[in-house]
């Protein structure tokens, strides 16, 4: 299992457009994939709408997880988005 | 099976007409999409449910049944910071489909250069499952698509 801790850097934090991109790379991966805002319950990074249902804005910290071989390229993809978003 | 209603009056199109790449691929949800009416006016909730997040400018309805819909005023709305947007509900509030909760005027954000299409989609959902997409002239709260 991999995890990392990250600051959202993304404008609207993890709304509409970065949240679609986030759970179509989080879908990618073969295993679990986990988001949690700070330290609160993790959700899984599949559902749009658990994704969005976390009410993500920036500034914010999540802690994403996730399982399997590709999970640092999982993790790397998903710290990506939430800069950019 | 759900029926989903406009939340706006205007023309619906398909989901591939909404400029923004991630709704019009479907990433979002599948769904369809509302070209508004150019007059002030309210956003009405598409299902009967809970509203689980309002924004200003976008909503998200779930129903009892755990199916989440998403509203979205406009399309790079969240950048306008709430302005030209009026919550009529409270987020937590339980809504019956139809019910107005953000009141908005499409033509005051076309002024500003942005579209204020409102895309309309059914989350974590398979495209396979939306059927019966309206096409043309809706009123607000007339049938825009099935979810089954």
């Amino acid at each position: 299992m991999a995890q990392r801790r990250i600051t959202v850097q993304s404008e609207v934090g993890l709304h509409a457009r970065p949240a679609a991109l986030f759970v179509e790379a989080a879908a990618k991966s073969g295993g679990e994939v986990t988001v949690a805002k700070g330290e609160g319950q993790g959700v899984s990074a599949k559902s749009i709408l658990a994704v969005m249902g976390l009410d993500v804005r920036k500034d914010d910290e999540i802690v994403i997880t996730a399982e399997g071989d590709d999970a640092e390229q999982v993790l790397d993809r998903l710290a990506e988005i939430a800069d950019a978003g | 099976m759900l029926q989903v209603l406009a939340p706006v009056p205007g023309t619906a199109v398909a989901m591939a007409e909404v400029s923004d790449p991630v709704f019009a691929q479907g990433m979002v949800g599948p769904g369809a999409a509302v070209r508004p009416a150019a007059r002030p006016q309210d956003a009405a909730a598409p299902i009967s449910g809970r509203v689980a997040k309002l924004h200003p400018h976008a909503f998200m309805v779930l129903a009892e049944s755990g199916h989440g819909v998403l509203v979205h005023l406009g399309i790079d709305t969240v950048k306008l910071d709430g302005a030209g947007f009026e919550k009529l509900v409270e987020e937590g509030a339980h809504v019956e489909a139809g019910t107005p909760v953000i009141r908005w005027n499409p033509a005051d954000i076309e002024a500003q250069g942005l579209s204020a299409i409102v895309p309309v989609a059914a989350l974590d959902a398979d495209a396979a499952v939306v059927g019966s997409v309206a096409d043309g002239d809706v009123a607000a709260g007339d049938p825009l698509f099935t979810w089954s």
